[in-house]
Formats: C-alpha cells, sequence, structure tokens
C-alpha cells in the first residue's frame, strides 16, 4: 500500500525563505559592521546581496499566513 | 459568424506570428552564414573546437598549463565528446559543432512549444513560445556557435520537462531519465547546477522524503564521474574545470545585463511573474516557476562575473517562455483555475478572455519589435527602411540590444567574403613561419595544420589566483622560439604581455569580423 508523503507546506516553505533571506541579510549587512576588509559604505555587490536577502525575507514572511496549503 | 474582437485578435495574431517568423529566418540566416566560416567568430570557439579534436584522439584537454603546449580546457566534457566523433570524418572544423549547437536551440524552443500545448492547450501560443525563444537576442547570439552552452540548455529543458510530468506520477524510469538529464546538463556546463537545484527543489516541495533518496543517487551518479575524471586527469580537472572558473564578479556588469535582459524581455516576463505569482500564492508552486526564479536570480548574477556575459541568462529565456505560454494559453483558454477567488467577481471570466484576445497578441508583437535584430543592407535594406531602423553594430546590421552593455556579446552580424579571406591570409602567415606560433585564438593554427599551443584565458584565470607562473612560456618568448605571436582581446597574464612586448613588435594589424588582430614578429632574428 502507497504511503502518503505530505508536500510542503506554504508555512513551512515561508518560514524556510524568511530564515534564509533574514540571515542573509544580517550577512550582508554584518560585512559593514565587522568592517571585514572594508573602508565602509554598502558597495554594489553588497547591495545587491542586501536587497535580494530582503526579498526573500519579505516573500518568506508573506507566505506563512497561508498555512497549510501545499507549496 | 466571427465576432469583432475575434477577427482582431486573429489579425494580431497573424502579425505576431509574422514578426516572430521573420526573427526565426533571421537566425537560420545567420546560422547558415556562421556555419560556413573556417575561424572563431566568438573568442574561445577554437579552444572548443581543439577540445573536440583530443577527446577524438582519446586524450583529456584537463592538463598541466606550465609545461608545453600550455593547453587546457575549462569546460566539462559531454559536448566536445559529441563532437569528436565528427573530427574522425572531417578532421578539426567549427561547422559540426556550429550545427549541433543550432540544431540545440531548435530543440529547446521545441520543448518549450510541447510543454506549453501541453500544460495550456492553445496550439498557437505554444507556437509563439517556441519561436519567442529562438527571438532573444542573448539565444540568437549563442545558439550556432561552437559552444557547450545551446547544448546545455537543451538538456536543462529536456530535464525540467520530463520531471514535470514524471515527478508528480511517481514514474521512476522518467525521473530517472529526467536526473540522468541533468547529469548531462551539468556534465556539458557547469553552470546547470542552477538548474539541478531547482529541479530537486521542487521536487522537495512536493515529496520531500522520496526527494531526498533521489537527489542522494543524482548526487552520488555526479559524483562519481567528478572522481573519475579528477583521477584520469591527475587532479587537473579540478584545477581547471572548478578553480580557474572562479573569476571576479563585476557588479556593474550584473545590473547591466539584468537591465538589458529586462529590457529586451519585458513584454514576456510580465505574464511570466503573473504567472509566477498566482503560484506561489493561489495554487502550487509548478516546477518552471521555480527554475525560472533560480535561473533568473542565480544565472544573472553569474552572469556577471569575468567571462561570462549574457548567455548566462538563457536558461531563464527558456523558463520564461514556457511560464508565460503557459499564463496567456490559460487567459485565452478561460480556464477557471487561473483566477483567484477574491477577483472573480471582479474580473468575470468573459472579460479576461475578452481583454485577452488582444493583450495576448500585442504582447508577443511588443516582445518581437524589442528582440528585433536584422541586417540592414542588401536583401533586407528596403525592410529596414520601412522599419525606420539603421546598421548600429558592426558589418551592416541592427541589434536592438546595441552593443553598448558590458558582458553583452557583441557579435550576432553577418560575416562577410572579407572576414574570410582576413582569417586566411594570417593562417598563411602562420604556414611561412617554420617555427612555432602562439596565437590567442586557436582556429588559424588548426587551418594553418599546426599545433595549438596555450589557452590564454585558462592561463590569465589561474595566474590571477596565484597558481600559474609560466616560467616555461615567458622563456620560449624570451628565447623567440615563436616565429609569429596573434593577438586580440590580449587575455594573456601580464607577465606573459610584458615579455611579448619586450621581445615582439607589431607588424601588422589584420581585420576580421569586426576585430582587430595583431601580428608580431621577434624583435631580432632568431639565433
Amino acid at each position: 500500500m502507497p504511503q502518503t508523503e505530505h508536500p510542503i507546506t506554504k508555512r513551512q516553505l515561508g518560514i524556510g525563505l524568511a530564515v534564509f533571506g533574514g540571515v542573509g541579510t544580517a550577512a550582508a549587512l554584518a560585512i559593514d559592521l565587522l568592517e571585514v576588509g572594508r573602508e565602509g559604505g554598502i558597495g554594489p555587490a553588497q547591495a545587491l546581496a542586501l536587497g535580494i536577502a530582503v526579498a526573500i525575507l519579505l516573500v518568506g514572511l508573506s507566505l506563512i499566513p497561508l498555512g497549510d496549503a501545499p507549496a | 459568424m466571427t465576432s469583432q474582437p475575434q477577427r482582431l485578435h486573429v489579425i494580431l495574431m497573424l502579425a505576431a506570428s509574422l514578426a516572430l517568423g521573420f526573427a526565426l529566418l533571421i537566425y537560420i540566416l545567420y546560422s547558415i552564414n556562421l556555419i560556413q566560416f573556417p575561424f572563431d567568430y566568438d573568442q574561445g570557439e577554437g579552444f572548443e573546437v581543439h577540445d573536440s579534436v583530443l577527446f577524438s584522439r582519446g586524450e583529456l584537454p584537463y592538463r598541466n598549463i606550465e609545461s608545453y603546449p600550455f593547453y587546457s580546457s575549462n569546460y566539462p566534457p559531454l559536448f566536445h565528446l559529441m563532437a569528436a566523433p565528427f573530427v574522425w570524418f572531417f578532421g578539426p572544423g567549427y561547422w559540426y559543432g556550429r550545427l549541433l549547437g543550432f540544431l540545440g536551440s531548435l530543440l529547446t524552443a521545441g520543448a518549450i512549444a510541447w510543454t506549453v500545448h501541453h500544460e495550456g492547450r492553445h496550439r498557437w501560443i505554444a507556437l509563439l513560445a517556441g519561436l519567442a525563444f529562438l527571438s532573444s537576442n542573448m539565444v540568437y547570439h549563442i545558439g550556432p556557435l561552437f559552444r557547450q552552452h545551446m547544448t546545455m540548455v537543451m538538456f536543462e529543458t529536456l530535464a525540467v520537462v520530463v520531471l514535470a510530468r514524471a515527478w508528480p506520477r511517481r514514474q521512476t524510469q522518467g525521473i530517472a531519465l529526467g536526473l540522468l538529464l541533468l547529469i548531462c546538463a551539468g556534465y556539458t556546463k557547469q553552470l546547470a547546477a542552477i538548474t539541478a537545484l531547482a529541479a530537486v527543489g521542487w521536487m522537495f516541495l512536493r515529496r520531500p522524503r522520496r526527494a531526498i533518496g533521489w537527489a542522494a543517487g543524482f548526487m552520488a551518479a555526479g559524483a562519481a564521474i567528478f572522481l573519475a575524471l579528477n583521477i584520469a586527469s591527475d587532479g587537473q580537472w579540478w584545477l581547471q574545470v572548478v578553480v580557474a572558473n572562479i573569476n571576479e564578479f563585476q557588479p556593474r556588469q550584473a545590473f547591466g545585463l539584468f537591465d538589458l535582459w529586462f529590457k529586451l524581455h519585458g513584454f514576456l516576463l510580465l505574464p511570466a511573474g503573473l504567472l509566477l505569482v498566482y503560484e506561489t500564492y493561489f495554487a502550487r508552486l509548478s516546477i518552471y516557476s521555480v527554475w525560472f526564479v533560480l535561473t533568473a536570480l542565480l544565472g544573472g548574477i553569474a552572469a556577471g562575473t569575468w567571462g561570462a556575459g549574457d548567455s548566462y541568462f538563457t536558461t531563464s529565456i527558456a523558463a520564461m517562455c514556457i511560464l508565460s505560454g503557459i499564463c496567456l494559453s490559460r487567459i485565452l483558454s478561460h480556464r477557471g483555475d487561473f483566477r483567484p477567488k477574491f477577483m472573480a467577481r471582479a474580473l468575470p471570466g468573459r472579460r479576461i478572455v475578452s481583454l485577452g484576445l488582444v493583450i495576448v497578441p500585442i504582447l508577443y508583437l511588443g516582445y518581437a519589435r524589442a528582440t528585433l535584430k536584422m541586417p540592414t543592407a542588401g536583401a533586407f535594406a528596403a525592410l529596414a527602411q520601412a522599419l525606420n531602423i539603421e546598421a548600429n553594430v558592426t558589418n551592416g546590421f541592427f541589434d536592438s540590444a546595441t552593443f553598448n552593455v558590458g558582458g553583452y556579446a557583441r557579435i550576432g552580424y553577418f560575416l562577410t567574403p572579407q572576414d574570410t579571406q582576413a582569417g586566411h591570409q594570417i593562417a598563411d602567415l602562420i604556414r611561412q613561419s617554420d617555427r612555432p606560433v602562439l596565437s590567442e585564438e586557436a582556429g588559424f593554427s588548426m587551418v594553418a595544420g599546426r599545433e595549438v599551443i596555450a589557452n590564454p584565458t585558462q592561463l590569465r584565470n589561474l595566474y590571477l589566483a596565484g597558481l600559474y607562473e609560466g616560467r616555461q612560456l615567458i622563456e620560449m618568448i624570451e628565447e623567440q622560439q615563436f616565429g609569429l605571436v596573434i593577438l586580440r582581446a590580449q587575455f594573456y597574464p601580464l607577465p606573459v604581455l610584458v615579455a611579448i612586448g619586450q621581445f615582439y613588435r607589431t607588424e601588422a594589424v589584420i581585420r576580421m569580423n569586426g576585430f582587430d588582430y595583431s601580428i608580431l614578429y621577434p624583435k631580432e632574428p632568431a639565433p
């Protein structure tokens, strides 16, 4: 008898994306805060990374209220 | 009786078909023109021919570049293995690799059309979706080149199409075939790792436990090939194919290419994005949506690295054509599952279809105009005049993307008999020398029947990584052991270029294919 396997839900996907985006945002900002080989200020590559990370975070947060609907 | 909107719809659809059909005609003419050209059109093609030659002899092209002939490939083997049988029958040449790339692009377009028809049940939109892929400036460039890129895109697209059907139906053979196609894509070009991530990620969303099992098998198969190649090449596979491909990221190039990608494809990115949002919030994510997001995002970022370029968007364009095609088919087919419930009252299905009858063909027409490229002289002069366009790039050619964005390949125009003559002129100079020749492009040496020496970008990349010293090559230059040095983009590492500058002088500059080739001879007669 085939076993039923539950798909990832929108809430789970949302949490995953929010965590990933949050960590990415923190990491992109930490480069400046920790001054890792930087003169200061957000460079273009860092801005790109930050923008993408924030977008992933926001998409993730917006998915969480959608609950158990399959992703 | 046909209604007025229906008649207008048919007229506009015919116009869109004509416009995208014209793009296909230009693509075919460009491919025929290019396939006949026996030299490098895009810098580096000749080295891929040489890789195929080495494979045809049963030799690996992953070699130590410190010793003569200082040559190594930086690409996986599958495309060159596919071309190797042609070497047995026809010798070194460009035409069969370019033909393979061209056929790969047609097969990809066919797979896109088939998928759109299967998912959207609208034949005309399916046809336009396939044609839209071939109309993209970024696809047009890379399609008929002796390059692995289009073959990789073909394998990726086929893999996604197969998995999209097989995974939900739990078809073991289909899933295995889809993953095998992904391995083929990865061993054609490394960039396919993004598609593999997207496919496995989507499988995980649908059935996480089973996906982990399949992914483990998939990774084990890929890793086994990787290890075998590394052992067979005495570790050079890792150095030449992995380490040498880690280049510096140039944000301006990435931003410029993202901007250009949107300007060229905006008409279809819009419906693709619409379906993506719909699936994300109101339905289930399809493999096409996950594929589209990851290849657009990660492929676009990768396009900003040195040596990369607009071709890195090609996979995302295939995904865009599928997604937009499905979206527009569903609009025209009045599929009830396409509207979120809260919108059903505000936007009745009939109204959507009525608007769609006009908007859908206009989107394809706008896309055809945005991606327009064509010769402006000869048989096309009258049409160019009627369309009010003038040549804006090399060899009397109009390219809607222009050549102003860094990383956008400055190719696509047609070659002239003068370009072929110029190539043979350079090959004749090589034949006149009785010593080895250091040429930045391999084609001249191959046509002259000489050994291919050094792959300049490979030397450069490993030099910048601190993994190439180049003593033997520099010694040979200082001792003027090369009868001739041919430079175009000067991609050699700085110390090599300095040595060339000290011991060789430019005696001629020959223009071929829109680029200047400097011909350098030893400054003093060699002893």
